[in-house]
């Protein structure tokens, strides 16, 4: 039975002048039979990660594997036949066809894969069964609830019996009557010889999982006591794109905050000095670091868990913080 | 797909409707255009086959037995008469003229010898004998009995030659030669061409021999501008057709740009999705080719040139709807073929 394996995978895009990177490195590997949660907030990569394991975006790097299937290797109709046969796909959205009876959406895989009509209607009825919307089969998607348009979703994703199930925010738009049947759904689903993946920010799932796959570093609010750091002129303190759970104060020399640009070029955004905080947005907010910060001078920094810098600011003084977090430096 | 797309358009039927019935109309009206371009042929060749002449004998310089202002010799008959190949020949004369006194209308005036050659054919009633006697076009509001004034003498009417017209509409009344003679050329026994059955001959000197085809084709000239006219619009209708169901299947394709997405993510091909797109335009086009057949075939004797839709319009047209909806489908095939299917993921 085929696992479903992540190496290196690196996914980048232009935006503007500027390199996103919203997966960097990720790596991990799922075992036949297993449900693996994709955990992290909104805007993480999860979608991006759902969309690489489902041949639908090439990663700028890295290598996915299931089975015996590399998928970023995969030629055009190869990749087509990937999504046909290999993966179900369920959306945050349904993504039912409105113009198609249940029965009819859930036979667009099948039509696709050619199969013939008695076959596909057999199979569409097993499935609409098997999710209890047997007596459904000729409503249109407009006049199903939509716990029963993500059941509908779901026997369409099962359409060609296919190894990997993939499912992007399932219960986004449920409320938690409908979400409790979903739940299970996915949780069935997830046999000896299929593998599931679930992308959420919603941590109620974390039961459910076999394994989670975490988007987003996990840091501690507020261990460890202040790190004082020097820096050599030109040094990096941290880089666009990287992780970090402290908060710095200038104590001495000159930095400047600053992009790299996809031509090569830098960025200067803000030039700080003794005194001033930076690198707060990241910390508070659990996002990567939105710029990079350099030594212009030999400088020396002091960093602050969110909690002492919580303290040492005061509880007006966090306001301020967060206020001004769109102008201040990262 | 093609259910898909079938199912698409019984669920946006109120506007593929409204989208099969404007482009039903651009359809009759190309119908009727062609069917008025026809029409100019169609009356020529009545014409012609109803005076019966193989052949014709104009005056040198003449075209056309129809349209020529210059008369024929007198003594040119007796030597047609003698050519080796001529069976019979008789004077013939056509003329502009008009037809009524307190309304008169244009109409092209035919004598000839009665029951010679260039006597027409008539169905209902019988060809003119006498001087005084008529027989009319269909196209004309009269029946037999009926008195009628052409060019200012009186004629009763004893025949009707069917939908027997020239130059775009314009009726044919059928006199007997002398009649015409009398009233135009003042009894001088004068005429404007030689009708000849028989075999192709020697034309004497003095005189012209002119063909049917020929004639036909000197008919028809005097109407060139008018069909290319016609046959201009014709081709722009087209194009509005193209774009009236462009525009319909391109609207419907941004619409479905997330069940494209949707149906590439779960593994249909871009091709299927483009059949699925075609498949929509070229329905449309058939049913507006469809509906526009039978108003154009309800409306085409209501024009003042009854137009004559030829059978192979019927033929031709769901053939050309099929290649103008693909056509017009190509904008939408477009945006079909460049969605992503990444976009199926998000939200609503």
């Amino acid at each position: 039975m085929p696992a479903l394996e992540i190496s290196d995978l690196v996914v980048e895009y232009s935006s503007g002048d500027y390199t996103i990177r919203p997966i960097d490195g990720l790596s991990a590997r799922v075992e036949p039979g297993e449900l693996a949660l994709i955990l992290g907030p909104s805007g993480c990569g999860k979608t991006t990660l759902l969309s690489c394991l489902g041949g639908i975006l090439t990663p700028t790097s890295g290598s996915i594997r299931f089975g015996e299937i590399t998928v970023p290797g995969l030629e055009a109709a190869a990749l087509t036949g990937y999504r046909r046969d290999t993966v179900g796909i369920i959306f945050q959205a349904f993504n039912l066809v409105p113009s198609l009876s249940a029965i009819e959406n859930v036979e667009v895989p099948l039509r696709a894969a050619g199969r013939s009509r008695r076959t596909r209607r057999q199979r569409a009825h097993e499935l609409l069964d098997l999710v209890g919307l047997g007596d459904r089969s000729h409503h249109r998607p407009g006049d199903l609830s939509g716990g029963q348009q993500q059941r509908v979703a779901i026997a369409r994703a099962l359409a060609l019996d296919p190894p990997l199930i993939l499912a992007d925010e399932p219960t986004a738009h449920l409320d938690y009557l409908q979400v409790e049947d979903i739940l299970r759904l996915l949780r069935e689903l997830a046999t000896a010889d299929r593998v599931v993946v679930v992308s959420t920010h919603d941590q109620r799932m974390l039961p459910l999982a076999d394994r989670v796959i975490e988007m987003v570093p996990q840091f501690g609010m507020g261990e460890g006591d202040p790190e004082r750091v020097e820096l050599a002129p030109g040094e990096i303190l941290f880089e666009q794109g990287s992780w970090g759970e402290l908060i710095y104060v200038v104590e001495s020399g000159d930095l400047e905050v600053g992009r790299p640009r996809n031509d090569g070029s830098w960025e200067t955004l803000a030039s700080l000095g003794a005194g001033q905080y930076f690198g707060e947005t990241g910390p508070l907010f659990r996002l990567p670091r939105s710029a990079t910060v350099r030594a212009r001078r030999a400088a020396v920094v002091t960093g602050y868990s969110v909690r002492d810098f919580r303290h040492r600011m005061g509880s007006q003084g966090i306001g301020a913080v967060l206020a001004d977090a769109g102008d201040a430096p990262p | 797909m093609l259910v898909a797309a079938w199912r698409d358009l019984q669920w946006r039927r109120r506007r593929f409707l409204i989208a099969v019935s404007g482009t039903a109309l651009v359809f009759a009206m190309t119908l009727v255009l062609a069917g008025l371009s026809n029409a100019f042929v169609v009356e020529v060749d009545r014409t012609l086959h109803v005076v019966h002449a193989d052949r014709w004998v104009v005056a040198s310089g003449a075209t056309s037995p129809f349209n020529s202002s210059q008369v024929v010799p007198g003594a040119a008959l007796g030597r047609v008469r003698k050519a080796r190949g001529v069976v019979a020949a008789d004077p013939f004369i056509a003329l502009h003229n008009t037809i009524g006194v307190d309304d008169p209308t244009n109409v092209t005036t035919i004598g000839a010898v009665p029951g010679g050659v260039g006597s027409p054919t008539v169905t209902d009633g019988r060809a003119p004998r006498r001087d005084g006697e008529v027989a009319v076009s269909s196209r004309l509001d009269a029946s037999i009995g009926d008195r009628v004034v052409i060019g200012g003498r009186r004629y009763t009417v004893v025949g009707i030659v069917p939908k027997s017209s020239l130059y775009g509409g314009t009726a044919n009344v059928f006199l007997t030669l002398h009649a015409v003679q009398s009233s135009t050329f003042n009894g001088l026994d004068l005429a404007t061409a030689i009708a000849v059955r028989g075999h192709a001959f020697r034309a004497p000197p003095g005189v012209t021999a002119v063909t049917n085809a020929r004639a036909r084709t000197d008919l028809l000239s005097a109407l060139g501008a008018g069909r290319q006219t016609i046959d201009v619009v014709a081709v722009l209708l087209w194009i509005v057709a193209a774009c009236i169901i462009g525009s319909i299947v391109y609207l419907s394709a941004l619409e479905r740009v997330r069940d494209f997405a949707v149906f590439k993510a779960t593994g249909t091909s871009t091709p299927a999705l483009m059949l699925g797109l075609a498949f929509q335009a070229v329905v449309i086009s058939l049913l507006a080719a469809l509906a526009g057949a039978v108003i154009a075939t309800l409306m085409a004797p209501q024009f003042p040139i009854p137009a004559e839709i030829p059978p192979s319009a019927y033929v031709v047209l769901p053939i050309v709807a099929i290649v103008v909806g693909f056509l017009a489908s190509l904008a939408g095939l477009r945006r079909a073929v460049t969605v992503s299917p990444a976009l199926a993921f998000g939200g609503a």
